[in-house]
């Protein structure tokens, strides 16, 4: 054997591996932190909507006592849903009680709605909802947007 | 020299699947969480009038009265204003009489939803940007830093007056 070969063959065999056993902890940490700072989205949105843009915006807080409610086409026609299905504005007042009822009373007591509508939503159905949740005795309402920066 | 050979090769826990299978549960919470923080205008509605209760009358100037037309065009007190323009309206008038003025807002069925949240944009930032003054002249500092009982008085100092009903012209005075 000549030397040279036999240095080419060590050469070939003793290729470092990458020392993997971290790598499931850093993932692992990943993992944590999101499952931290997200939370579970609830129900399946069946409406297209963008909400509108807005600059004095607050957070909202206290997610159990916040009812969803999101207004947006389906096809052509406007619909209203409510948590996870599509509802009318008349039944609005019986299904909040019934929501009402499920919660804490220290949530219930600050039952927020909380309405994603869209756009270009006519204020005719808005106000039509705004009149049932009037009549429900749900006052708390959070017209959500998303932020525009403050120039 | 068996025994030495045997003693080297201590068999390993192949532990390459974990990281898979820990990116796994991470797209997963990825796809089913959702990030954003909901956040918009918070706002109290009245409730609904009881029977017995009358409307109560008040001086036609201390009211500005807005309204959105069906072409989301926007007045203020009959003259046609922007959203920037309502919020200086409102502004002087709330720190003009801050306990007894009032906004009435009227949108049309036919506004789009989109103008009336400006529209309650524009009078929140009014109100925040009185109540932020408030706070740097009496307190001297930013609204949001002062505590809670500092915040009520200074929200019981520039009330938000806002009237959504119709309001009854009438009156002789």
């Amino acid at each position: 054997m000549r030397p040279m070969q036999s240095m080419y063959r060590r050469r070939r065999h003793n290729v470092p591996s990458l020392n993997m056993a971290s790598m499931p902890d850093l993932i692992f940490t990943v993992l944590f932190f999101f499952m931290i700072v997200t939370h579970m989205r609830s129900d399946e949105v069946k409406v297209r909507l963008q909400v509108p843009q807005g600059k004095e915006m607050q957070k909202l807080m206290n997610k159990q006592s916040v009812v969803n409610i999101y207004i947006g086409r389906q096809g052509d026609a406007w619909h209203v849903q409510m948590n996870g299905d599509l509802v009318s504005p008349t039944e609005i007042p019986a299904r909040i009680e019934a929501l009402r009822a499920a919660m804490a009373p220290e949530n219930a007591e600050h039952m927020t709605v909380n309405l994603r509508a869209d756009r270009h939503t006519p204020m005719g159905l808005i106000s039509d909802v705004k009149e049932a949740l009037q009549q429900s005795y749900a006052l708390r309402i959070n017209y959500s947007a998303t932020e525009l920066k403050k120039e | 020299m068996f025994h030495k050979r045997y003693r080297k090769q201590i068999p390993e826990l192949n532990t390459t699947s974990t990281a898979d299978i820990s990116f796994m549960l991470l797209i997963f919470f990825l796809v089913t969480s959702s990030m954003d923080t909901d956040k918009g205008l918070l706002r109290q509605m009245a409730p609904l009038p009881q029977e017995h209760e009358q409307p109560r009358d008040i001086n036609r100037d201390h009211v500005v009265q807005v309204t959105l037309d069906a072409d989301d065009k926007l007045t203020c007190d009959g003259k046609t204003v922007s959203f920037a323009q309502l919020t200086d309206e409102i502004m002087t008038m709330a720190s003009v009489n801050p306990s007894g003025h009032v906004v009435s807002v009227q949108a049309d069925r036919a506004t789009t939803y989109e103008a009336y949240f400006h529209m309650q944009n524009a009078i929140v930032a009014a109100y925040n940007t009185l109540r932020q003054r408030y706070a740097i002249d009496h307190y001297g500092k930013r609204y949001d830093l002062c505590t809670p009982d500092e915040r009520a008085a200074i929200n019981e100092h520039y009330p938000q007056r806002i009237s959504e009903s119709a309001l009854q012209e009438g009156g002789s005075r």
